[in-house]
């Protein structure tokens, strides 16, 4: 330890400030620093003196091209979603820009993941119906040359998913979809044919607070006949332990 | 929070060409109003150095691509969160892409961690210095990399690892066997030499 260390006390007042703006905290401890924050000036000047410093870092990292590729499936979701809600109104727009924390509470609430939980067998029943009632594919004519975009059927009330596949890359971008349960994490899974068994993936995944996310399929769809999303423990699982959660078939 | 943008003004030329002009800040405005054009030149500002970020936090190709993708879409989908008064528009993407890393590299799983990294891939994808905007940051870029390697070794490592590495102090800790006092000690204490290295680091990577 050196002279300097030895001086600093880190449960002093400032002391989170530094872990803090290297995203170093754990998640218990930023949600408690940041509610620190509002109410402690030393801390917020410390801060903000350290992250001018931790928003120059980026600039030390190799600097790379990124990847055409990633910007037409980009571009794909993103032209899509200005589609979608062209065609559904400025409500949906606004609805999808909400203030954050404003809708998540409401709909975690009334969501079903919750009661899928409580009531798995009712929940498989509701889902099967879905599935039978809802397929739907539709062709992007703006998302880029050869982008095909297939509506998922998710189970989660107001929740919804699309599939789409360019250049033989997959993502499904998911909106509303209501948080994992604690302890719990999405687990993307591929299935090759309608009596094969879902095979895992590496593809675990949380949604933002907005309920929004999009996962690249690992490997692409070739071969494959649906992305299935399930709610798993931590580290994700093998075999799925709940009904899936959201399907999308591979158009 | 509602965003702080001045009104743009009305009759605007809306075309890729027009749109370039424009500063980060007004073309979040036309983002807000869900414009896909402003949002690709956003992109094309950004991408590079979001990707860069993202390899480096990652060290692999398609992880990396991913966190890229969520974090531009997040950006895409959130446009009203994007506050001028906290920075400029590239510190936010960057900031939302390291979010998103580190999102990444803690939900691993144990099957994950043995995966071999795309060693080379430097080498492949190495940014063009196309222009004097992009060789003065790359310029820039050395002095960050210096004045990280100018620290002691102790102080850029616990820097690197938390950065770069998505690890939290306590985990930090563990790995270095030491208390977790001195590894907050030591990432205060590079990064306040870090600041009086560099000046104003934000006026030199902006």
């Amino acid at each position: 330890m050196s002279a300097d260390e030895s001086h600093f006390d880190p449960d002093s007042c400032g002391g989170n400030a530094a872990p803090y703006v290297l995203g170093a905290l754990t998640d218990d401890e930023n949600e408690a620093f940041r509610g620190h924050l509002e109410s402690c000036s030393v801390c917020r000047e410390e801060v903000a003196a350290l992250q001018v410093v931790a928003a120059a870092l980026p600039a030390a990292a190799p600097q790379l091209s990124a990847p055409p590729q990633l910007k037409r499936r980009v571009m794909a979701s993103v032209r899509e979603d200005a589609r979608r809600r062209s065609a559904h109104g400025a409500d949906e727009l606004a609805q999808d820009r909400r203030a954050p924390g404003q809708v998540p509470a409401r709909r975690w609430r009334a969501g079903a993941l919750a009661r899928l939980q409580w009531r798995p067998n009712l929940a498989v029943a509701t889902f099967a119906a879905a599935v039978i009632a809802l397929a739907v594919v539709a062709f992007a004519s703006g998302g880029g040359a050869g982008t095909r975009v297939s509506r998922a059927t998710v189970l989660p009330r107001g929740a919804s998913a699309s599939l789409s596949v360019s250049d033989g890359h997959a993502q499904l971008n998911i909106l509303d979809m209501p948080q994992a349960a604690p302890g719990r994490v999405y687990e993307l899974w591929l299935k090759r044919s309608a009596s094969a068994q879902p095979q895992p993936t590496d593809a675990l995944f949380t949604v933002a607070r907005d309920g929004a996310a999009s996962v690249g399929v690992p490997g692409g769809v070739s071969g494959v006949s649906e992305v299935l999303v399930t709610s798993e423990p931590l580290g994700g699982s093998r075999v799925p332990t709940l009904p899936a959660l959201i399907v999308a078939r591979v158009a | 929070m509602m965003p702080m943008f001045k009104p743009l003004r009305s009759g605007g030329d809306s075309s890729a060409a027009g749109l370039s002009v424009l500063a980060d800040e007004e073309l979040m405005q036309l983002v807000y109003r869900g414009q896909a054009a402003a949002f690709e030149v956003i992109y094309d500002r950004h991408a590079d150095a979001a990707f860069s970020l993202a390899y480096r936090m990652c060290g692999q190709r398609a992880l990396a691509e991913d966190v890229v993708q969520e974090g531009f879409l997040s950006l895409w989908r959130s446009g009203a969160r994007y506050d001028r008064g906290r920075g400029s528009v590239r510190t936010w993407v960057l900031g939302i892409v390291h979010n998103r890393a580190i999102d990444a590299l803690r939900r691993r799983t144990v099957r994950e961690r043995g995966r071999i990294s795309d060693e080379g891939i430097e080498e492949r994808l190495a940014a063009p210095e196309r222009t004097d905007v992009e060789v003065g940051r790359r310029d820039e870029a050395r002095e960050v990399r210096d004045a990280l390697e100018q620290l002691p070794d102790e102080q850029s490592r616990v820097i690197e690892l938390a950065y770069f590495g998505g690890l939290t102090h306590v985990e930090i800790a563990t790995m270095l066997d030491a208390p977790v006092g001195t590894i907050k000690g030591r990432m205060r204490l590079g990064l306040a030499k870090m600041r009086m290295t560099l000046g104003d680091p934000a006026e030199v990577v902006q």
